[in-house]
């Protein structure tokens, strides 16, 4: 279970619904209602709404044990006010202030019947003046028990947890066919389990925080087992152990969870404070220590365990450095050995049983006697455990022998109880459970609020009430006279609060019912009395009835209840698989989701999964269909869980329903499904998803493979490229080899030429491995471009040798220019015409070149050295741009008749393009002509356009 | 302006919040490691750190010394370092070699790796690769949407691109549904969601994702946002090719407006230092002339400068107690428009004098011809006469992909001698270049015939969507055919032009380009926004290879609310030019929309590696 919280874990109860609650209980009455119309207030109140119902006596939803209360016919109080013709439907109304005076029970004749509380306190014995003490059954036990107690090694959970039983507990001697059986029952005797106990001999038996079944062996192995029986694992005591062999353990609990503790053959002891957290102690050895203690047990000071063991008359006290001799303080002398020692539920006080009959109690530390008592029994008592509770006025313990039980504390005489049967004693918070063959037994003292009420002739608040409300039942006016007698003393409050106290305490719903009826009755004559406890504890009431119910047979007590928090119960009640009643619950206390429904229906479907007799499609649905998408549940730790039952299409199934990629993934993972787990993080889009799972897979797939998966998956090898690019340039090679992605591998092979290799050899190598991959991919143009690149390469470089100056990495075109600039037309040329540069590309070349030389005469014997491929145009504007109208001039007379015009604005000569453009009859260079047309000297050019539009418009 | 406001125009939604988010995030990181530190910012992080959190900011939590992550080993004497990163490996690696540095030197320090915005797990890995991964400690800043202005927000990646379209890496479509996550969490859900691409498509997926898993949370928040529109850069690659002629536009084409700011050098400011200018709707000249045709800009800015004059006139002729007033209360506000605006003419002219010497009319004009598609033969001899002049390689390129995108492939003796005489002028490592924008499928070879797509049509028709994709990619490597003749028909970018385009009171968005052309991508958000569904485009996102890939999300509850919500987000995924902001701008007037738009990351030309 992922929970295991223990027991004294915080855990913030919420407070669930107090809120809504809240304006209901507000007093329904006006400030000035009177007594009389109280009850109606109530009723209206108890009929309405769900959150205030009383604790009913059976479970929410489920059957009634015979534990259990039974069905309560409507009470007097209902039946009274539905027949009062002046409020028919109940609801709240305002009252005369006299109207005491007119309150007369119409249904008269239907008196209630009375609680029967009447003998209370039969059960009660007076310890000492202050306390008294009671014991209730619980159960009356379901087992049909063959062998008696005594003849099992016994261990039963405290919190009203289940009980275990090994019958015929290790014996070499016996057969095979006898081997032991070890069977668990719930409180209340439901059997749970029962398996054939097969592994080695048994010493002690012992439950863990987390209700799981400490099995420790002789060998000092410990085997670790479920509530129902079910195997969880197992773990060694040490080496030390094994070789000495167990004589001894005990199951001690500590705020760190569970221990264990051993006392081997050889007379030494080891610990370990957790056992969820295996930290094994070996304690000191005890000096002169020949023979087993006579009694022993652990002690928790400090936050540390510690043992106290007895050897004859010494006491010695051993924690994981020392060992101390220890005295108790004030112990009475001649007392040759210690039978029997218990420590109390919280490790605050210790009890000794000497050999003398005589008891000492004190505190754990044993540096304060709290009192002593002398029993005059010399046997040794079976077992003996400290019976108090939290604030406790007195402090007992029960000393049980064979047939008698004993509660001693601070007072001359014990109580005594005589044991039909064989018992057994459990030590719960606020007392001790005994359970024999036929039943279940909590004694425990008397709590604070119950005594107070109970007390005979107590006239404390609470009481008064209790019999205010009696009588108001019987319509008597007695009712007024006590409620009178409170209300002077102002003591009202106190009395809800005691009733609703002591209603906590009690086990019987009949009896809860009276109690809370009781202030419920008193609480309409407060004004703002706070609803909160009234209703908290209806409703913690109710969820106790339910558990206490006999199926569940979880017998906790309020105080058990409240230390224990609601979260854990229901821990406990998902551990007995309850999942239906635990849902109920959660929804009966309105607990958030995801702490309270969500939670039980993911251990749910853990349960569901290890169902290996239902197929994975039923699972998967079944378990789809209860959970739908109800927040906070996770399908892929219900996978996982399905994964560790070794159910890996379940749990891929389940995993379809988990909305996260990010969960799905890593258990996909786990189970090596790495390929569904590759797609699956595609999928989802993240890329750090899928990195993870490549990554993965690098690692676990051999290379080819690996390249393989990748292959498919273009998102993937895209990412894993983008990655190699940076990181893994190699494998980025291999990755295109193994596609035969040639185009790639060239490009590849090119850049490495500028990124890697310095030398001019190198680059021209990297090259013609580009070229060739270029070749392979069919890649005619790259491949030449390659060949013309290493060409050039190699040519720069001799240039860059002959010459001087920088030619390496130029392009083409910049080679040819930085020639020319540098007066090698010969090489310029030869270059030209080596790489075919086309002529056009070599006219604009060389115009430029020389016009940035400004050799105007190497320019015209250029221009004059054939007809221009590009016209005369450029020769134009170039020479404008270097500001040689002259030299411009001569060009622009030979440019072609189409470009004239342009020609001619650009030298400036406006009268002259305007007579070309007149002449070509052009409208639109008359337009650009005119658009040049500036200021007065132009004017008579545009006139002569003007009148030549105009008569091309004629025309 | 041209265009009035419309009264009913929705509010924006106030997007400084996003501002204030990160900065407070970077302080809570920079907390984290107190004390004094040093703090290495990549370059790229520079600006966008400066429109957050001042270098006063950083002093105040304790950062000493400001270096830049660079090629080259910093000297810091602090003994803590912060390093605040993109998540590349190639950061990862030089924070490696520093760490190791000092490990050599027995130095120990602290250091701390901050990435935005957000940590990638091939980072991680290169950090334990490089044996480091336990002395640095990382963290996240989300920081990942930096309003620019008052309507747009930008994620600053300029790497998405080339990531996403080139090399096929997803990893920002996270970072891209984490952004809207944020917005949406900040500005209510959205109740309709359009969206064209694959990437558009995995971001809406991943994001409605994030949107399940922290249910609840937007539930019940009145939406601020009516319509969220994704659109893939590779949908609509032509509008980007397109020279800009909005005076945003050309800003940033001449001088490259980084971040919401633009560096202005000498030429502009008339004085001998550069000036860093930010460029939103605060400079109230700016935001007059910034969605403008450029013709325009100059006549509005001398009519602005004239109006300037009267007002500093109206001085003459004040008494006293009048002049008083106006030096307390208007000459500030003239002052600084006067400065403002003499920056902005300033401008003007230097791109005046830029786009004039590179014939800038001629280039245009082979532009529309492309568009239109008419006269290929003599624009196909202007570009290669364009590579053989080596006018600029980037204009060239552009002109390339821009014939290619519209002719669905340059034919292949064209292709050829393009390339050659490209390699020829501006040097053989544009090789790789060329791979890359085939790759990306910007300049490609007309296929051998039709069959390819035939085939692939046929074949996505008949898998499933997932493995189309696979077989889409496969293909659009061999030929990606961008159809965009036969779109342009169907959704009538062209507009006919019937005597002059007035483009100081412009009918359409295609205003943008001088009344040639009308942005594709706009012109996509403005048809799927009138019909609020894919519904009747069916042909068009055909022809637009992605009839896979267009879908409408709708909350129908909503729908009669969400009529009232007339806000629009449009997400960019790769990147969009300030032309697009302009036409988007000038569809929120018409319609009384409000289109914002955040460009994520503002791609250029892919270029070489």
């Amino acid at each position: 279970m992922r929970e295991s919280r223990r027991p004294d874990s915080a855990w913030a109860l919420p407070a669930p619904g107090c809120d809504t609650h809240n304006s209901h209980f507000r007093s329904p009455m006006s400030d000035s209602a009177r007594p009389p119309q109280r009850p109606r207030g109530q009723e209206g109140s108890r009929g309405g709404r769900r959150g205030e119902q009383e604790p009913g006596p059976g479970p929410p939803g489920r059957g009634r044990g015979r534990g259990g209360g039974q069905v309560q016919p409507p009470t007097a109080v209902t039946a009274v006010a539905a027949a009062s013709p002046r409020d028919p439907d109940g609801r709240k109304r305002k009252c005369l202030p006299g109207a005491r005076a007119r309150w007369v029970f119409l249904g008269a004749g239907r008196l209630p019947p009375a609680p029967a509380m009447d003998c209370y306190t039969a059960n009660w014995n007076p310890l000492g003046d202050s306390a008294f003490y009671r014991k209730y059954e619980l159960y009356s036990m379901d087992w049909d028990l063959k062998e008696e107690l005594r003849d099992c090694l016994v261990a039963a959970a405290p919190y009203g947890g289940p009980i275990a039983l090994l019958r015929n507990p290790g014996r070499k001697e016996k057969p095979a066919s006898a081997r032991p059986v070890l069977e668990i029952y719930s409180a209340s005797g439901v059997p749970l389990a029962s398996l054939l106990w097969k592994s080695g001999p048994m010493v002690s038996l012992g439950w863990s925080a987390e209700e799981e079944l400490l099995c420790v062996q002789e060998d000092g192995v410990v085997l670790v087992y479920g509530l129902h029986g079910d195997f969880r694992r197992h773990f060694s005591m040490g080496n030390e152990v094994l070789q000495n062999q167990v004589l001894d353990a005990r199951i001690f609990h500590t705020e760190f969870g569970s221990g264990v503790a051993i006392l081997t053959g050889a007379h030494r002891f080891t610990l370990s404070a957790n056992v969820g957290d295996l930290k094994l102690r070996r304690m000191p050895e005890v000096p002169g220590l020949q023979s087993a203690p006579s009694c022993w047990t652990t002690v928790c000071q400090d936050r540390v365990a510690h043992i106290l063991l007895a050897v004859g008359p010494d006491l010695y006290l051993l924690d994981h450095a020392a060992c101390s001799a220890v005295i108790p303080p004030g112990l009475a002398p001649g007392v040759s050995s210690f039978l029997q020692m218990a420590v109390s539920f919280t490790y605050r006080h210790l009890a000794l049983f000497t050999d003398t009959g005589y008891i000492w109690m004190g505190t754990a530390s044993l540096k304060e006697k709290l009192c002593e008592f002398n029993c005059n029994i010399r046997a040794p008592p079976k077992q003996m455990v400290w019976c108090s509770r939290p604030r406790s006025k007195e402090r007992a313990v029960v000393v049980a022998w064979e047939r008698r039980l004993m509660v001693v504390g601070d007072a001359p005489e014990g109580i005594q109880f005589v044991l039909d049967e064989d018992s057994y004693l459990v030590p719960e918070l606020d007392g001790v459970r005994i359970f024999s063959r036929s039943t279940h037994e909590f004694l425990h003292e008397v709590p604070v609020a119950s005594e107070e009420i109970f007390k005979i002739a107590s006239m404390a608040p609470g009481a008064l009430l209790l019999e205010a409300q009696k009588e108001y039942e019987k319509e008597s006016q007695k009712a007024d006279e006590y409620l009178r007698e409170i209300q002077e003393l102002g003591q009202l409050p106190q009395a809800v609060q005691q009733c609703i106290e002591a209603a906590g305490h009690e086990h019987w719903p009949d009896m809860q019912k009276s109690l809370l009826r009781a202030a419920s009755f008193g609480k309409c004559f407060l004004d703002r009395f706070p609803p909160d406890s009234f209703v908290r504890m209806c409703q913690d009431l109710r969820v106790l009835n339910a558990i206490r119910d006999y199926h569940i047979g979880i017998p906790l007590t309020y105080s058990q209840y409240k230390q224990l928090t609601i979260q854990v119960l229901l821990d406990r009640l998902v551990l007995r698989r309850l999942y239906p009643l635990a849902i109920q619950i959660c929804e009966y206390l309105r607990l958030p989701e995801v702490q309270g429904v969500s939670r039980i229906l993911a251990h749910w479907a853990c349960y569901k999964v290890q169902q290996k007799d239902v197929s994975d499609e039923d699972v998967a649905r079944a378990i789809n269909q209860k959970l739908g998408d109800t927040p906070g549940v996770s399908y892929s730790d219900i996978a996982a869980r399905a994964y560790g039952c070794g159910r890996t299409e379940l749990a891929i199934k389940l995993l379809e329903y988990e909305p996260r990629s990010g969960e799905q993934v890593p258990l996909l993972l786990k189970m090596k499904r790495s390929k569904l787990a590759l797609s699956k993080a595609i999928e989802s889009g993240d890329t750090d998803l899928v990195f993870t799972v490549l990554l993965h897979l690098k690692n676990e797939l051999n290379r080819g493979d690996f390249f393989m998966t990748l292959r498919n998956q273009p998102m993937a090898l895209s990412l894993y490229r983008q990655f190699c690019k940076h990181q893994e340039l190699e494998t980025l090679k291999d990755l295109y080899n193994q596609d035969d992605n040639h185009q790639e591998l060239g490009s590849f092979h090119i850049r490495a030429s500028y990124a890697a290799e310095e030398r001019i050899e190198g680059r021209v190598a990297a090259l013609q491995t580009a070229a060739d991959a270029f070749y392979k991919a069919k890649n005619e143009f790259a491949a030449k471009a390659t060949e013309d690149q290493m060409r050039l390469l190699r040519l720069q470089r001799r240039l860059e040798d002959e010459l001087g100056g920088r030619f390496l990495d130029l392009s083409l075109h910049d080679t040819v220019t930085t020639l020319i600039l540098s007066g090698q037309n010969k090489r310029a040329e030869q270059l030209a015409r080596d790489f075919r540069i086309p002529d056009k590309r070599l006219w604009w070349l060389k115009l430029t070149a020389l016009a940035d030389l400004e050799d105007w005469e190497e320019l015209e014997k250029f221009s004059k050295s054939k007809k221009s491929p590009i016209g005369y145009l450029p020769f134009v504007e170039i020479c404008m741009k270097q500001h040689n109208k002259y030299e411009a001039k001569k060009y622009a007379s030979r440019v072609g008749p189409e470009q004239k015009v342009k020609a001619l604005l650009l030298v400036g000569d406006v009268a002259q393009a305007a007579d070309v453009a007149i002449e070509h009859r052009n409208e639109a260079e008359m337009s650009l002509v005119l658009s040049h047309c500036t200021g007065a000297t132009d004017g008579s050019t545009a006139d002569k356009i003007q009148r030549a539009r105009a008569q091309a418009q004629k025309k | 302006m041209a265009f009035p406001h419309r009264p009913d125009a929705p509010e924006l939604p106030d997007f400084s919040m996003l501002k204030r988010l990160a900065r407070d995030q970077l302080i809570y990181l920079l907390e984290q490691l107190p004390g004094k530190k040093d703090l290495f910012i990549e370059a790229d992080l520079m600006s966008p750190l400066d429109r957050i959190a001042n270098v006063s900011i950083l002093k105040q939590h304790e950062v000493d010394k400001l270096y830049k992550v660079e090629n080259k080993p910093a000297f810091s004497s602090s003994e803590q370092l912060c390093f605040l990163v993109r998540p590349r490996i190639k950061n990862m690696r030089y924070i490696a070699n520093l760490v190791n540095a000092d490990k050599m030197a027995g130095r120990t320090r602290k250091y701390k790796v901050i990435f935005s915005p957000q940590k990638f797990y091939a980072c991680e890995m290169v950090l334990e690769e490089e044996g480091i991964y336990g002395d640095v400690s990382c963290d996240e800043w989300a920081f990942s949407l930096l309003p620019l202005d008052v309507d747009l927000l930008s994620m600053e990646l300029p790497e998405f691109f080339r990531d996403y379209f080139l090399e096929g890496d997803q990893c920002w479509i996270n970072t891209v549904a984490q952004a809207l996550h944020l917005l949406s969490t900040l500005y209510g859900p959205f109740p309709n969601c359009y969206g064209i691409g694959r990437c558009a498509k995995m971001s809406h997926e991943l994001w409605r994702k994030l949107e399940e898993e922290e249910d609840g949370e937007t539930k019940g928040r009145r939406p601020e946002i009516g319509h969220v529109f994704l659109l893939d850069r590779d949908v609509d690659f032509v509008t980007a090719l397109c020279s800009q002629v909005v005076y945003e536009g050309l800003v940033d084409d001449t001088f490259r407006v980084k971040c919401g700011s633009v560096d202005f050098g000498p030429e502009v400011t008339s004085s001998d230092k550069s000036l860093k200018v930010l460029l939103n709707a605060e400079d109230k000249v700016f935001n007059e002339i910034r969605n403008e045709h450029f013709s325009n800009v100059f006549g509005f800015l001398s009519q602005k400068a004239r109006n300037l004059q009267a007002q500093y006139d109206r001085r003459r002729g004040m008494d006293i107690k009048q002049m008083k007033n106006f030096v307390s209360q208007e000459l500030k506000g003239l002052k600084q428009e006067h400065r403002l605006l003499s920056l902005h003419i300033g401008a003007c002219e230097s791109i005046m004098k830029k786009k004039t010497k590179q014939d800038f009319q001629e280039l245009i004009k082979t532009e529309h011809a492309l568009l239109e598609g008419f006269s290929i033969r003599e624009s196909t001899n202007y570009i290669e006469e364009h590579i053989d002049r080596q006018v600029s390689p980037i204009e060239s390129l552009r002109l390339m992909c821009l014939l290619s995108i519209t002719e669905n492939g340059l034919i292949p003796k064209d292709y050829r001698s393009l390339k050659t005489q490209y390699l020829q002028s501006y040097g053989p490592e544009h090789l790789l270049t060329f791979s890359n924008l085939r790759r990306a499928g910007l300049l490609t070879e007309q296929a051998p015939g039709d069959t390819l797509t035939a085939v692939e049509s046929k074949v996505s028709k008949l898998v499933t969507d997932k493995a189309a994709g696979k077989i889409t990619d496969a293909f659009s490597s061999l030929a990606k055919r961008s159809n965009f003749r036969a779109i342009s028909k169907k959704l009538n970018l062209i507009p006919r032009v019937d005597g002059e385009y007035d483009l100081k009171v412009p009918r359409d968005m295609a205003y943008v380009f001088s009344g040639a052309y009308v942005p594709l991508s706009c012109r996509i958000i403005e048809q799927v926004l009138e019909r609020q569904s894919w519904q009747g485009l069916d042909e068009v996102v055909r022809l637009l290879n992605c009839s896979e890939l267009a879908f409408t999300d709708m909350t129908k509850e909503d729908k009669a609310s969400s009529e009232s919500l007339r806000l629009i987000l449009v997400v960019f995924l790769g990147g969009c030019t300030f032309s697009e902001i302009s036409a988007l701008r000038f569809l929120g007037r018409e319609k009384g929309d409000t289109g914002s738009s955040p460009g994520l990351g503002r791609s250029h030309m892919p270029r070489s590696n």
